[in-house]
């Protein structure tokens, strides 16, 4: 058996398969299906300083191979969050690696969650940054689009952050992502994570309105991973951060693209919704291949593409 | 999550279907107002999880009973399984109906095929159910047979009159509580949200309370997503409302905590 041990930054996860903000709730909700301790890393749906209502009903449609949700950052906010009986002190006691992904709707704000998160690091392996939720007017997306306040929310978040690593999430929704790779890697971020979900749309035509109430949302699902690869590899050739590379794994074998493109490790998203053990199979086909292919360290495969 | 084996597949009447799966583990534990996410395509295509309520079990046999509408893309390919397909059924979910005490008569108020999610009180409670339903049009009430084949009591109210009252479900429980001086009642309800809102004002009028069934757009189903929430009463904020997950702080909510400006 091959070892599936990731060096990814400065962590030591025990595989590279992680499970994608926003899909796997505060960890609490898969782990009566499976040991937590199982997954190279738990990464909690978004947190910032205050509780978010979110968006409006409806939030989530599908669509041919994936779907698009607006479910807008709902969330307990940074105390509840840290100190709340379903959140954080739950969750560490299932030995989980737990990666904290964090939003703010100014620079200050993402400042003061991450120091906050920092300073109180206990259960908490490392952080995400999420500047890339097209879904949220303020924050999110404003700052994970545009070249310049992507490098002041890093910066500022660098800055605040003295022991965690920083993991910046990336949107797909950009001309070139590698720009905002190269500023993620210019301002001090430990690592980069990619992609959000794609800018979408789908429509009711009987009833000629927008499926979801926000009109537009994020876009995930088996649909997405072409371009997902596509955007791992140009970063990959871009910097040299540690990539988590996400965008509709389904399966072991779309793991392994993500892997090959240049991803250290990866997340699972979408596909916890249709089979919460998906992360399990991933972990488990990896190890075939590994096996099948004799690699002996899953980190062979890194960047392992051949042109 | 388990591999269900499907027993029968049949035809209720128009779109309606029934659907009884072979799941023992399921069939045991489900209490009324529970669902079941089931996986209806193993493809990509319609890769979503649908949820339906848990109509009816009979632990003897270790089968599990759903009705549903073809309403979508997801139940007309559910309609197109046969016995001996298998289905993966994550479940029971949610939180469920509270059966009432025995000096308390249960009143299911549905619309529709929100009967379905009732019936198993009809099992739970001591006393008869009485099952007031309501729909558009005759061919649109469903179950109303299967209630009375228990005793229950059923009251039909249709927007055109084709059966019953012409009217709203809601106008059957002042006549209700007008033949009964003096008993109590407990009342259940499911349904489209515009009729468990007005169900919700109604009881609250008559001093009445109850538990409601609140259905919404599900993806997950665990509570990991926060795709379905409902609008709760919360008092202490500004708003009056905060939202809950209908999958898992739901669907069956107290009537206390419905929000009635959806």
């Amino acid at each position: 058996m091959a070892d599936l041990t990731t060096k990814f930054a400065s962590l030591t996860l025990k595989n590279p398969v992680t499970t994608a903000s926003g899909t796997f709730g505060y960890g609490l909700e898969y782990a009566n299906f499976y040991d937590l301790q199982k997954l190279g890393a738990v990464i909690v749906k978004g947190i910032k300083s205050t509780p978010s209502d979110g968006n409006k009903m409806p939030r989530v449609c599908e669509v041919a191979g994936g779907m698009i949700n607006a479910i807008g950052l709902q969330g307990p906010g940074v105390d509840a969050f840290l100190h709340g009986d379903h959140y954080l002190p739950a969750l560490k006691k299932t030995g989980a690696t737990v990666i904290v992904n964090m939003w703010g709707t100014s620079v200050g704000e993402y400042a003061d969650v991450a120091a906050r998160f920092d300073a109180e690091n206990d259960g908490i392996a490392a952080l995400e940054v999420n500047i890339s939720c097209p879904n949220v007017k303020a924050g999110g997306a404003a700052f994970g689009t545009d070249v310049k306040l992507a490098g002041e929310v890093i910066s500022a978040v660098r800055r605040a952050v003295k022991k965690l690593p920083v993991i910046v999430k990336l949107s797909p929704n950009v001309t070139d992502i590698t720009e905002f790779a190269r500023v993620a890697e210019a301002e001090g971020a430990d690592a980069i994570s990619l992609i959000n979900t794609l800018s979408a749309m789908a429509i009711d035509i009987e009833k000629r309105r927008p499926r979801i109430a926000n009109v537009t949302g994020g876009l995930s699902g088996a649909c997405v991973k072409p371009v997902a690869v596509r955007m791992v590899y140009q970063c990959h050739k871009a910097v040299k951060l540690p990539i988590l590379g996400m965008g509709g794994i389904t399966c072991g074998a779309d793991a392994v693209e993500f892997l090959l493109a240049g991803a250290t490790a990866v997340s699972v998203g979408t596909a916890n919704f249709v089979d919460p053990y998906a992360p399990l199979k991933v972990i488990d086909f990896l190890n075939d291949y590994l096996d099948r292919h004799h690699f002996k360290s899953v980190s062979e495969i890194v960047g392992a593409l051949e042109l | 999550m388990a591999q269900a084996i499907i027993q029968e597949n049949s035809i209720l009447h128009g779109d309606y279907r029934k659907i009884v799966f072979a799941v023992p583990e399921m069939a045991n534990t489900a209490k009324a107002g529970q669902f079941v996410h089931v996986r209806i395509d193993e493809r990509l295509d319609h890769m979503l999880r649908r949820p339906f309520s848990i109509h009816d079990t009979d632990p003897a046999k270790g089968t599990l009973t759903v009705v549903y509408k073809i309403v979508g893309a997801g139940t007309h390919i559910l309609a197109e399984k046969t016995p001996g397909e298998c289905c993966d059924l994550l479940g029971p979910l949610g939180t469920t109906f509270t059966p009432c005490a025995d000096d308390v008569v249960p009143v299911a108020v549905a619309g529709g095929y929100g009967s379905a999610a009732t019936f198993l009180l009809t099992r739970e409670c001591k006393q008869k159910v009485v099952l007031l339903i309501g729909a558009r049009t005759q061919s649109e009430l469903v179950l109303d047979d299967a209630y009375r084949a228990c005793g229950c009591d059923v009251r039909v109210a249709t927007d055109d009159g084709s059966c019953g009252v012409k009217g709203r479900v809601t106008a059957l429980i002042a006549p209700l509580l007008a033949e009964n001086p003096g008993k109590k009642f407990f009342f259940y309800g499911c349904g489209p949200l515009p009729m468990l809102l007005a169900l919700a004002k109604t009881l609250r009028e008559l001093g009445l309370d109850g538990e409601l069934s609140m259905d919404e757009i599900m993806c997950c189903g665990v509570g990991a997503c926060f795709g379905c929430v409902v609008k709760v009463n919360d008092p202490a904020s500004p708003q009056k409302w905060h939202y809950e997950r209908s999958c898992v702080d739901g669907p069956v909510f107290p009537l206390e905590k419905i929000y009635l400006e959806h």
